[in-house]
C-alpha cells in the first residue's frame, strides 16, 4: 500500500500555520514535513498547542493562516480514508461490542462492513484481545479500553498514523504493547506523529522529534541531534581535590553533585559531574586522575537525557509538564 | 452522504437494542388492546360490588331505591355466558341482627360506624362483606320535604332529613341515584296528592322533538352525523398526543446520543473521518428512522387492534377504524411526525452540541418542553373551534404547526392554511437545520461551560 518514492510529496507537511482562539494565538507560525516511513515525537509541556496542532492537521479545526498538505492533499478530509488518529482524550460507545466498534470506525475510513468485522476481530486476537471481542466496551478495562481505541484508529491500515497521547494512563505492560504496535505499523512503512510527555518513549521510538512551547516550534531534528544541544557529562566520585581537571582542555564545568556530610563547602564534596565540550574525550580525564594521583571511586560517561534536553529547551514551563 | 448513512446505520441499529425502544414500541400496542379489553372487562367484573344497608323507618321508599338501583346493572355483551354476565354495582346487604332499626337515626348511624368504618362485616347473598354505604330515612321523612311556595319544612329533633351515610367520598354514584330515586318517588306522590295523573305527567314528560345533526360538508344523502362523525373530529386530539409523544421521545434519544459522545470524547474520532454535517445528518436520520419504526408498529397496533375488536355492531372500535379508514388522519401524521422531528431535532441537535452533560442539557431541555407543552394545553379546545382564532395562530406558528393542524386535520381547515403552513415549517424547518448545523460545527468539539445564547447567535454570523 505505501508505494512512496522519492519523488512522491512527504505525508505531511506545515508551513507557517497559525491559529488563534480570539486573541490567544494557540499556534504560532509551525512549519515542520515529515518523511515517509518515519516515527516523529511531538513534544511539548502542557497548552504548548500540540492537539490543536493535530486537529488542524485532521482539519477538525481550520488553521487561521498558514498552508497544510497530507498525504499531497490540500485537506486531510479528501485523504481520510488514508489517516488513522488517535485522539488524547479517548472513549469508545459503552455498549458496543468491542469487535463492533472498531468495524464501525474502520467502515468511516471506507472498508466495507465485512472487511470491517473481519479485520476487528484479526486485530484483537493479535493483541490478546480475542475473548473480549463479543463483550460490551464497558466491561474492558482502562487499559484494554486504550488499546481498543487504539487498533480502531488503525483498523483500516492507514500511511499516516496521528497519536495523541497514546501512552497516558497506561501501566507500563500496556504501554510497552503500545509500543509494540507503533513499532509494528513502523515496520511497514506507516509514517507516525505521537504526542508524549514521556521521552524515555520518544527517546526508544522516534526517529525525529518536534518540540514545541507556547505555540511555537523550538526543536525538530534527531534525537541524537537534540541531545548535542546539552554538553556531555562525566560522574566522577573521589575524595580528593579534583582542581586539576578543572584545568583540563575540553572540560566546561565541575560542579558537586550532592555535598559530602558535613563538608564546610563545595569543594569537600566526593561526587562532581564534570561537562565537558563536544569533541573532548572522557579518556583525557581519566588520564589526568592517574597522572595527578586523584583516587578514583567511581567514573562514569554518560550523554544528556531527552529529559534534560527537554527541560532545557522549554525552560520553567517544563516543570508543569514534570507534575503531570 | 456514503458516511452519514453508516452514521445513521450505527444509530439505528444501536439504539434498536436498547431496552427503552422496545418499551417505547410495546407500550401502545399493549395500551391499546388494554383500554379496548380493559373497559369490557371493568364493566363485566372488575368493577366493585358496592354494598348498602337501607333503613326506611317510613316504608315509602326503600322498594323504589331497590328497583331502581336493580336497573343499573349493564346489559351483557352479546354472546357472553352466563359467568361473564355483568354485575350489578349496588347490591343491598342485610341490616346487622343486633342493630335495632326503629331507633332514632342518630342511635343507627352510631350503631352501624363499626361497620361503615369496616371493622365489621355485613351479610349480603349469604357471604360477609365490607359494607360501603347505609342510607337512613326516617319516620317522619314526610315532614322534611321541601315544597316551593309553601312553608319551610319542618325540622325533626333529631335529624335534617334522609341520610347517607359513606366513608367513599369518591363515588357520588349511589348517593346521586338514591336521591334521584327518592325524590322522583316524592313528586310522583305529590302529583296524586293534587289529584294529577302521574302516568300522563310521565308520558308528557318523555314528548319529544327529533332532532338531528346533519353535516353539509358530507355526501348528499348521508348528511347525518354518526357517532363516526364525532370519533372523527375528536381522533385527531388522539394522535396530537402520539405525535407529541414520539417526537419528544425521540428527540430525547438524540439528546443522549450526542451527550453520549461528547462525554466519551468520541466525537474527536468521529470528526477526523467524517464531516460535522455529515455527522449532523447521519444522527438525524438514524433517528429519524428509529422514530419512523416506532409510530409504523404503533400505526399498524392501532389498525390491527381495531379491526380485530370491531364486530358487525356499531361500537367504539368500528367506529374509530371507520374514521381512521375514511380520513387523512395517519397519512397526516407521517408528514407532521417527519417534519416536526425534523425541526425539534435541529434544536436538540445545536443544544446537545454545546452541553458536556446530560445536567448541562437539562437546564436548555426543560426551556424546550415549556415551549413544546403549550400545544399538549391547547390539544382539547382545538376539535371545539378548530377554525377559530386560536387554532389559526397557533397553526402559522412553524414550531406548533404540526400540533395545530394535526388536531385540525379532520376539520376541513381553509386551503390557504393547509398549504401555507406546510410551506412555512418546510422553509423554517430548513432554516433550524441550517443553524443547527452553524452551531453543531463549533458547539462540537467545544469543552467547557455551554456558551452563551449570545455567543451562539455570533456563531450564526460566523
Amino acid at each position: 500500500m505505501n508505494t512512496n518514492s522519492p519523488a512522491d510529496p512527504p505525508p505531511l507537511e506545515l508551513r507557517n500555520v497559525t491559529k488563534f482562539y480570539g486573541d490567544f494565538k494557540a499556534v504560532d507560525d509551525v512549519s515542520f514535513t515529515l518523511a515517509a516511513g518515519s516515527i516523529c515525537g511531538f513534544l511539548g509541556p502542557n497548552g504548548a498547542g500540540k492537539t490543536t496542532t493535530l486537529r488542524m492537521i485532521l482539519e477538525i479545526i481550520k488553521p487561521t493562516r498558514g498552508l497544510i498538505t497530507v498525504l499531497g492533499r490540500p485537506s486531510a478530509l479528501e485523504v481520510r480514508q488514508r489517516i488513522g488518529y488517535l485522539p488524547e482524550e479517548k472513549g469508545l460507545y459503552k455498549k458496543m461490542k468491542t469487535w463492533s466498534v472498531i468495524a464501525y470506525f474502520a467502515t468511516l475510513k471506507g472498508l466495507t462492513r465485512k472487511a470491517a468485522r473481519q479485520r476487528a476481530l484479526e486485530l484483537l486476537e493479535r493483541y490478546g484481545l480475542k475473548d473480549f471481542a463479543a463483550k460490551p466496551t464497558e466491561a474492558l478495562s482502562k487499559g484494554m479500553s486504550q488499546k481498543v481505541q487504539m487498533l480502531a484508529s488503525i483498523a483500516h491500515d492507514p500511511e499516516l498514523v496521528i497519536l495523541d497521547e497514546p501512552f497516558s494512563g497506561l501501566d507500563p505492560v500496556n504501554q510497552q504493547v503500545m509500543e509494540d504496535i507503533i513499532r509494528d505499523m513502523a515496520a511497514r512503512k506507516r509514517t507516525i506523529l505521537f504526542s508524549t510527555h514521556v521521552m524515555q518513549h520518544a527517546e526508544r521510538l522516534c526517529d525525529r522529534i518536534l518540540l514545541i512551547a507556547k505555540g511555537k516550534k523550538i526543536f525538530d531534528g534527531t534525537i541524537a541531534e537534540a541531545k548535542r544541544i546539552l554538553p556531555r557529562r562525566v560522574r566522577i566520585e573521589t575524595d580528593d581535590d579534583i582542581g586539576p581537571l578543572r584545568e583540563l582542555s575540553g572540560v566546561i564545568s565541575a560542579q558537586p553533585v550532592e555535598p559530602a556530610r558535613g563538608a564546610a563547602g563545595p569543594n569537600d564534596s566526593t561526587h562532581w559531574e564534570l561537562q565537558i565540550g563536544e569533541n573532548a574525550d572522557p579518556q583525557a580525564i581519566l588520564q589526568l586522575c592517574f597522572a595527578r594521583g586523584i583516587r578514583l571511586r567511581g567514573f562514569n560517561q554518560s550523554d544528556p537525557t531527552l529529559h534534560e534536553v527537554f527541560m532545557r529547551l522549554v525552560g520553567p514551563e517544563a516543570r508543569e509538564a514534570a507534575f503531570r | 452522504m456514503k458516511f452519514a448513512f453508516l452514521v445513521a446505520w450505527r444509530e439505528y441499529s444501536e439504539n434498536a437494542k436498547t431496552r427503552g425502544f422496545w418499551i417505547s414500541l410495546l407500550m401502545f400496542p399493549v395500551i391499546i388492546f388494554l383500554s379496548v379489553n380493559v373497559s369490557i372487562l371493568l364493566e363485566t367484573k372488575a368493577t366493585p360490588v358496592r354494598h348498602y344497608v337501607l333503613v326506611d323507618q317510613s316504608g315509602m321508599f326503600a322498594a323504589i331505591v331497590d328497583s331502581r338501583l336493580a336497573q343499573l346493572t349493564p346489559r351483557p355483551q352479546p354472546g357472553t355466558n352466563a359467568s361473564g354476565a355483568p354485575q350489578r354495582p349496588f347490591q343491598r346487604a342485610s341490616v346487622p341482627a343486633m342493630i335495632d332499626t326503629n331507633a332514632d337515626l342518630a342511635s343507627l348511624a352510631r350503631d352501624l360506624k363499626p361497620w361503615l368504618r369496616g371493622e365489621k362485616n355485613v351479610e349480603a347473598n349469604g357471604r360477609e362483606v365490607r359494607l360501603d354505604a347505609a342510607i337512613l330515612i326516617p319516620r317522619d321523612i314526610d315532614k322534611l320535604i321541601v315544597r316551593p311556595r309553601a312553608a319551610k319544612a319542618g325540622k325533626s329533633d333529631a335529624t335534617n332529613g334522609i341520610e347517607f351515610w359513606s366513608a367513599n367520598l369518591a363515588d357520588p354514584r349511589l348517593r346521586d341515584e338514591i336521591e334521584q330515586a327518592v325524590n322522583g318517588e316524592i313528586r310522583r306522590r305529590e302529583y296524586l296528592a293534587r289529584g294529577m295523573d302521574s302516568a300522563a305527567i310521565r308520558e308528557v314528560e318523555q314528548t319529544r322533538a327529533l332532532f338531528a345533526s346533519l353535516n353539509p360538508a358530507k355526501e348528499a344523502g348521508r348528511e347525518a352525523v354518526s357517532g363516526a362523525d364525532v370519533i372523527r373530529q375528536w381522533a385527531p386530539s388522539g394522535f396530537v398526543y402520539l405525535l407529541w409523544v414520539s417526537i419528544f421521545a425521540i428527540s430525547q434519544m438524540l439528546l443522549n446520543n450526542i451527550i453520549e459522545e461528547k462525554s466519551n470524547r468520541i466525537i474527536e474520532v468521529l470528526l477526523s473521518s467524517v464531516t460535522p454535517g455529515e455527522l449532523m445528518m447521519g444522527k438525524l436520520l438514524g433517528i429519524a428512522a428509529i422514530g419512523l419504526t416506532m409510530v409504523s408498529v404503533w400505526m399498524a397496533a392501532l389498525f390491527g387492534v381495531l379491526s380485530w375488536k370491531s364486530g358487525a355492531a356499531p361500537d367504539l372500535a368500528s367506529q374509530l377504524l371507520l374514521a381512521l379508514k375514511t380520513s387523512n388522519l395517519v397519512p397526516m401524521f407521517l408528514v407532521y411526525f417527519l417534519l416536526g422531528y425534523v425541526m425539534y431535532a435541529a434544536f436538540i441537535l445545536a443544544l446537545g452540541s454545546v452541553c458536556n452533560t446530560i445536567k448541562e442539557a437539562q437546564n436548555y431541555m426543560a426551556m424546550i418542553t415549556m415551549i413544546m407543552m403549550i400545544p399538549l394545553l391547547t390539544m382539547p379546545f382545538i376539535p371545539k373551534d378548530p377554525n377559530g382564532a386560536v387554532a389559526r395562530l397557533l397553526s402559522w406558528i412553524p414550531i406548533y404547526t404540526p400540533f395545530t393542524m394535526m388536531n385540525r386535520v379532520n376539520a376541513s381547515p381553509p386551503l390557504f392554511d393547509l398549504i401555507g403552513t406546510t410551506l412555512l415549517l418546510l422553509a423554517s424547518t430548513a432554516a433550524s437545520l441550517w443553524m443547527a448545523g452553524k452551531i453543531f460545527r463549533i458547539g462540537i468539539l467545544r469543552t467547557g461551560q455551554p456558551p452563551r445564547i449570545v455567543e451562539m447567535l455570533r456563531w450564526l454570523k460566523g
